[in-house]
């Protein structure tokens, strides 16, 4: 990583308002998408954040490349705040449109990112147009077919005349990849790109975006709900990964320790709920107390995951645990981290009977 | 004379089986403008009762139409040839092909139940949960009281509040939370068999596996047999006593899990496990399937794996393989597989076993 992060945030936060009913004259409730999250990403880096559905990955991912307006703290890219350069607050570095260009989105379901009425062709060239206005037509339809053949879409002038419905979910994954490669980024977010494809087939498209990250000297931010394909990825590209828990980046490391040597449970979690080929065949109960997250309309006092934790103890309804460093670039927001803290003298907490897991109440 | 005897008691043995439903040549065919495609391809398969057999197969392989054979469901113009047998517990076998719309709708219901992935497009937006278990009871006529006390008692099983669940309109409820209600609304009419076509896709990995270990505890207390649709391997492997791998449209191998996750068989399936990103291989070894899945209207001749295979020879593209036993009830699709272990090693199994 250089001196100068590309996008740095710091304290970052992302609070929505929920709509309310026409005649709702209540105090509306408040998502806390994104909480007090800091976190650096340089040149040639790559982040994967994992994390449940509604944990706010997405959010915290598009904050990043200034998609979303943090409700707090700040979003940097090369030194510049991405939000005062668009509202021209302050001494403004580099102009927005430059910042809009050099961090890029590819969306989890390309289907509905293409146009279906325009040919691949149209789709790539709208992006070198608007960027590269002096470009000749044969030259950019030069560079789309270079492109095309680069990711393996060959005939390349073939693909280049189809529609997205002629296109199979991995190719038109391709094409929304060389479309956000074609604005010459700096970060690219790929939001659950690799999802909706066939287990057998992210594989393939990660080495894709691998080489491709190589030859264009691209970061990116991989958002995931799974934890192999954060290792693969970030262990190639000798990034890191990032644990989300309900707006709060819980864990940052490298792979093989957040793999290996998972220092936050809910972390543990996460190992546990990734499948594995060493199977015994007995399936283990989830090592959690509760298996729904809880509503980040109203999150959990004290740490977040208390509510589900299997190691909570009273210490953790009451404090918010700081981010704790364990070794150089490992970071924890765990009590269990700090050998001397409160938490080790604490009794463990216990479940109320709740509204989740009702005990066999129907039984007599 | 003692020999033979032996021999026909170990085969005995062997096909004791006691099937819940059987597969006979199932064949589903579409006429369509560029040729005959044929989307289920001869595929004999018996579920036996009690068990939970895991259906893997990439997206296009067939696995869906397999699932929709099963219950007489394929949708026109698809035609659907071959047996499909279901076998009560006690009671005369069932040929699922030969039956009325209105028997077959009992049969699908309160037999065999069908969970199919996207919980949302499953319920009806308008009505509260509570309105579809009622419906789906009166439709069948079971008791409303015990019928809603069994409801309560299975969405408790699968973790949920009975009284707020049944209280809520669909999409109040979280994608995990939609799901297990699903899958609650298939066992209430007490079905002997359930089916499930994806049943956790789009829903993160957490909750795909608490409802993997959720389906556990449910087969157990209420003694179904699963079959289990997937194209995620690893998902399934943890959970199914059996396999069975589907490859353009065909069946090519099944066996205990165990069996295919240590020695599978076919050259398709042992690349299919190096495909997999998972925790414990090496990272470098692995590595996607060469080529791509055929397309039904024109299915290579012989074997369809052969233009893919690193094991092929003139035989696999004269010649489709019959299923050959590996070792018991472990049977395979393929001229080489006696091969394949050496030629292609499973890079989950590198670290375990010290070198090979």
């Amino acid at each position: 990583m250089t001196d100068e992060p590309l996008v740095s945030l710091e304290n970052a936060e992302v609070h929505f308002e929920e709509e309310q009913g026409l005649l709702d004259f209540s105090d509306p409730d408040v998502v806390r998408a994104v909480d007090g999250v800091s976190l650096d990403i340089g040149e040639k880096d790559v982040v994967a954040l994992v994390g449940e559905s509604g944990c706010g990955k997405t959010t915290l991912g598009k904050t990043t490349i200034g998609l979303q307006r943090p409700t707090g703290g700040s979003v940097k890219y090369r030194g510049q705040d991405i939000w005062d350069a668009k509202d021209g607050t302050g001494d403004v570095d580099i102009p927005y449109e430059e910042i809009r260009r050099s961090l890029q989105i590819i969306h989890q379901d390309p289907g509905s990112s293409l146009n279906p009425n325009r040919k691949v062709l149209g789709t790539l060239e709208a992006p070198l147009k608007k960027w590269q206005p002096n470009m000749s037509s044969g030259d950019r339809r030069r560079e789309i077919v270079r492109m095309l053949e680069e990711v393996g879409m060959t005939p390349a002038a073939d693909y280049a005349g189809r529609y997205p419905h002629q296109l199979s979910g991995g190719e038109k994954q391709r094409v929304a990849l060389i479309r956000a490669l074609l604005m010459d980024p700096d970060l690219i977010l790929a939001d659950e790109a690799i999802s909706a494809l066939d287990v057998s087939l992210r594989v393939d498209m990660m080495d894709l975006m691998l080489d491709l990250q190589e030859q264009f000297n691209t970061s990116f931010v991989f958002v995931s709900h799974d934890l192999s394909n954060a290792r693969y990825i970030a262990s190639h590209a000798g990034g890191r990964i990032g644990v989300m828990y309900l707006g709060e980046l819980i864990e940052v490391g490298p792979p093989e320790q957040i793999i290996n040597d998972p220092q936050h449970p809910y972390t543990k979690v996460l190992r546990w709920a990734t499948p594995d080929l060493r199977t015994t065949g007995e399936t283990e109960a989830p090592p959690v107390r509760k298996i729904d997250i809880p509503d980040p309309k109203n999150p959990p006092s004290g740490c977040r995951f208390h509510t589900r934790c299997p190691e909570a103890r009273e210490a953790c309804t009451q404090q918010s645990p700081a981010s704790y460093a364990n070794g150089a670039s490992h970071r924890v927001r765990c009590f269990r981290v700090d050998d001397a803290h409160e938490y080790w003298s604490s009794p463990p907490v216990s479940d109320e009977p709740d509204d989740q897991r009702p005990t066999e109440a129907h039984s007599t | 004379m003692s020999t033979h005897e032996t021999t026909a008691a170990d085969e005995r043995a062997h096909s004791a089986s006691d099937p819940i439903v059987e597969i006979r040549n199932a064949e589903v065919v579409f006429e369509m403008d560029r040729g005959v495609s044929r989307v289920l391809d001869d595929v004999s398969l018996e579920i036996e009762r009690g068990e939970i057999l895991g259906i893997v197969g990439e997206s296009g392989s067939g696995k869906s139409m397999l699932a929709s054979s099963m219950l007489d469901a394929v949708v026109d113009p698809g035609v659907l040839s071959g047996e499909i047998t279901y076998y009560p517990e006690d009671g005369d076998p069932i040929d699922v092909l030969a039956l009325s719309d209105h028997e077959l709708r009992q049969l699908r219901w309160e037999e065999i139940a069908m969970v199919f992935q996207g919980a949302m497009s499953s319920f009806n937006p308008t009505m509260k949960i509570r309105t579809h278990f009622e419906e789906t009871l009166e439709a069948h006529n079971y008791s409303l009281g015990e019928g809603m006390d069994r409801a309560r008692e299975l969405l408790s099983d699968l973790y949920l509040d009975p009284d707020r669940v049944l209280d809520s309109y669909p999409h109040e409820l979280s994608g995990g939370m939609q799901q297990r209600t699903l899958i609650a609304l298939s066992v209430v009419l007490q079905p002997n068999v359930l089916v499930m076509d994806e049943p956790t896709a789009a829903l993160d990995l957490l909750m795909q596996r608490s409802i993997i270990s959720l389906l556990e505890d449910l087969k157990a207390k209420y003694d179904l047999t699963m079959v289990f649709i997937t194209h995620d391997l690893p998902l399934v492997a943890e959970l199914a006593d059996r396999l069975a791998v589907m490859y353009a449209f065909e069946l090519i191998e099944q066996g205990p899990t165990q069996d295919i996750l240590h020695d599978a068989g076919h050259p398709y399936t042992r690349a299919l496990l190096n495909s997999t990103p998972n925790l414990d291989a090496p990272l470098e070894e692995m590595r996607p399937i060469a080529g791509s899945a055929p397309d039904p209207v024109n299915v290579p001749a012989g074997c369809s794996y052969h233009p893919r295979c690193s094991l092929a020879t003139d035989r696999c593209v004269a010649q489709d393989p019959d299923s050959r036993p590996v070792d018991g009830d472990h049977v395979v699709d393929c001229h080489h597989w006696e091969d394949a272990a050496d030629e292609i090693p499973l890079n989950h199994l590198a670290n375990m076993e010290g070198d090979r």
